[in-house]
């Protein structure tokens, strides 16, 4: 078992991965941080990380996209789907589809780091 | 003729009583009820009233005229009657006159039927001058008498029974010259009397039959004119309707130059037209309402993003105030400023959209407008996953029109757009100039599930759709095209099932370019 959680991070909001980043790093994460949909993908492909989180709206390429491509690639890694539209309907959708959990915009950074610790957890690490 | 006054005055009563329930009703009359009003009245009812009149006058101008015509034939029969027992007295006065001559006895005979002729002469004189010129009847008179006159002579001769042969000679002479012209002229006044009773009797034959084309004649051109009266102005109603029913509610003008009952009917439809005209108001507004609800929906998901950004940003800076270098501190603090800008302008776009306002046309440049219009959608067409796209043609003239109302248009096309395309549709949008000169076009196509032949008619109708209940007001085209039927133009589609639709709105332009000063 790898010492640090490697973690994906892809939003189209420059912010969110500025911001989400250190959040995440300054617990003990290994981060990388995407605004590229595309981009990403690609890294998908290369690396297997343990946690992808996604914003679902994006140019190009959704949230569901990515999920089904993470899961083709690798079945232990999580997903969390973050959205700013969160209806039922994509939350049942992305959760059928097995994603690990959805949170929803506006959170709080304590919010992600809850669910990420929750991830975490479920793959066997103990922070 | 009482019975034919009182239509006049009932109708005169009507109108009044109208004017005054349209004064309690507080109608104002406004300027296009006044040009209808105060035009002279000419009723259709007058009109009937006056073909009536024109024919009873006829009728009784026939009447009086027959009886007048009858009347002189009967006189002049009476006068030839009288001129007849004239003609026969003096016959009878010239046969014993004969008898006289030849066996000597009647003279007393003769006598008495020349006085009876003479009177019979001057009972008529009047009438026989007006017959005969006045020297004629003069010399009627001037025989007469003259034959009186011998044959009063002969009786003195007879009474002195002088055998004076030669004076009784001299006198029959006399007698025969006188009785021959008195003879002819009665036959002449007997003739001339018969032929002008006769040429008058011809006359009466004739009159009835030129009355019967006279009045048939009039009969028709009275028939087609009041026919004109009524169908003239029923078609001009049924046209206005028409017009109408297309959506083009400006009031109706006055066609003729005097009011009649007709006029009622196009006041009433004024009304009608200003009510329609604030019911369309109502349903644009209405109809905005529910568009602005659609929208809310799309903006709260986009304030999310912002919301979202400044959240985090507020929360580093919470957490990490301590060790941040001023740099970033300041780099987060315009993130703030920028997030808290763009959310204004989330909802700033909507607001102005939702604002009711009066309806005003201004210059507008329409290639502004539709991208404004697609900003307000774009929340919409990102929650569908369909792409949208548009394409404007720089320098555009300016048109004229009302901006939120056209907005309206445009969102409604698009919003249909995207509820017509599966997730990957995609929307193209250009504003260029339109092929007809003077004319802007706005397409907006999608590559959607296109709309099937059958209901293609019905598409512009208020309340239609193919939406499930609560999900469409079956408005939106309809108030399109009340919208863009009052700008001068027209809203046009094309489409193919499975395939695609195209909707074209064309709008009148003015010719000086957008990005000109703005007056």
């Amino acid at each position: 078992m790898k010492e640090k959680l490697e973690i994906l991070l892809l939003d189209d909001e420059t912010i969110v991965g500025n911001r989400l980043g250190p959040v995440l790093e300054k617990v003990g994460y290994d981060v990388e941080v995407f605004e590229d949909p595309k981009k990403a993908l690609n890294r998908i492909n290369e690396k297997e990380f343990d946690i992808v989180i996604t914003d679902i709206m994006m140019e190009d390429v959704n949230g569901i996209q990515i999920l089904e491509e993470v899961q083709k690639k690798s079945e232990k890694t999580k997903v969390i789907i973050i959205t700013g539209y969160a209806t039922v309907a994509l939350a049942r959708e992305a959760m059928e589809k097995g994603a690990f959990d959805m949170i929803a915009k506006p959170f709080r950074p304590n919010d992600l780091r809850s669910v990420v610790a929750k991830a975490a957890d479920s793959l066997g690490y103990k922070k | 003729m009482p019975d034919m006054v009182n239509p006049l005055e009932l109708e005169s009563d009507f109108i009044k009583k109208s004017e005054e329930t349209e004064s309690r009703n507080k109608f104002v009359l406004n300027k296009n009820d006044r040009e209808l009003l105060e035009r002279p009245r000419f009723t259709f009812r007058l009109h009937m009233l006056l073909v009536f009149l024109l024919f009873s006058f006829l009728s009784m101008a026939i009447i009086i005229g027959s009886v007048i015509g009858i009347n002189r034939i009967q006189k002049k029969l009476h006068f030839v009657q009288t001129s007849e027992r004239y003609l026969f007295q003096i016959e009878q006065a010239r046969r014993w006159e004969k008898n006289y001559f030849l066996y000597n006895t009647n003279l007393e005979d003769a006598v008495q039927s020349a006085d009876n002729a003479k009177t019979l002469l001057s009972q008529n004189l009047k009438k026989v001058i007006t017959v005969l010129s006045t020297k004629e009847t003069d010399t009627i008179i001037k025989h007469l008498d003259r034959y009186r006159d011998l044959l009063q002579e002969l009786i003195v001769l007879e009474k002195n029974g002088i055998e004076n042969t030669e004076k009784k000679e001299e006198i029959e002479t006399s007698l025969r010259k006188h009785g021959a012209k008195m003879v002819e002229v009665a036959s002449v006044l007997a003739y001339e009397e018969q032929e002008s009773m006769n040429a008058m009797l011809d006359l009466i034959q004739r009159i009835p039959i030129y009355c019967l084309v006279v009045v048939l004649l009039l009969r028709v051109f009275a028939a087609r004119f009041l026919t004109q009266r009524l169908v003239k102005p029923l078609n001009h109603l049924v046209k206005c309707t028409r017009r109408i029913a297309k959506g083009d509610f400006s009031p109706l003008v006055p066609m003729r130059k005097y009011r009649d009952e007709f006029t009622t009917v196009e006041v009433a439809i004024n009304r009608m037209l200003e009510q329609l005209k604030l019911h369309e108001t109502a349903m644009v507004e209405s109809h905005k309402l529910r568009a602005v609800g659609t929208l809310t929906a799309g903006v709260a998901h986009e304030l999310n993003n912002p919301l979202n950004n400044i959240m985090l940003t507020a929360h580093a800076m919470l957490e990490d105030h301590k060790d941040l270098s001023e740099d970033e501190l300041l780099e987060m603090i315009n993130d703030l400023i920028n997030e808290a800008d763009r959310s204004r302008s989330i909802v700033r776009n909507l607001l102005d959209f939702a604002r009711e306002s009066e309806s005003v046309s201004e210059p507008l440049d329409l290639g502004a407008l539709v991208s404004e219009t697609i900003k307000l959608a774009l929340n919409q067409v990102k929650v569908s996953g369909a792409k949208i796209e548009s394409q404007i043609q720089p320098s555009l003239p300016r048109m004229r029109g009302d901006k939120q109302q056209l907005k309206q248009v445009f969102l409604n096309l698009i919003l249909n757009a995207v509820d017509a395309v599966e997730k990957q549709g995609n929307i193209k949008i250009s504003v260029k100039k339109a092929d007809m000169p003077g004319f802007l076009s706005v397409q907006i196509k999608d590559n959607g599930c296109g709309i099937p032949a059958h209901i293609l008619p019905n598409i512009f109708d208020p309340f239609f759709t193919t939406k499930g209940p609560g999900k469409g007001t079956g408005l939106g085209l309809s108030v399109s095209h009340g919208i863009i039927t009052m700008h001068g133009g027209q809203i046009s589609i094309e489409t193919e099932v499975g395939k695609y639709t195209r909707f074209t709105v064309i709008l009148p332009s003015r010719s000086v370019p957008a990005n000109f000063n703005r007056t």
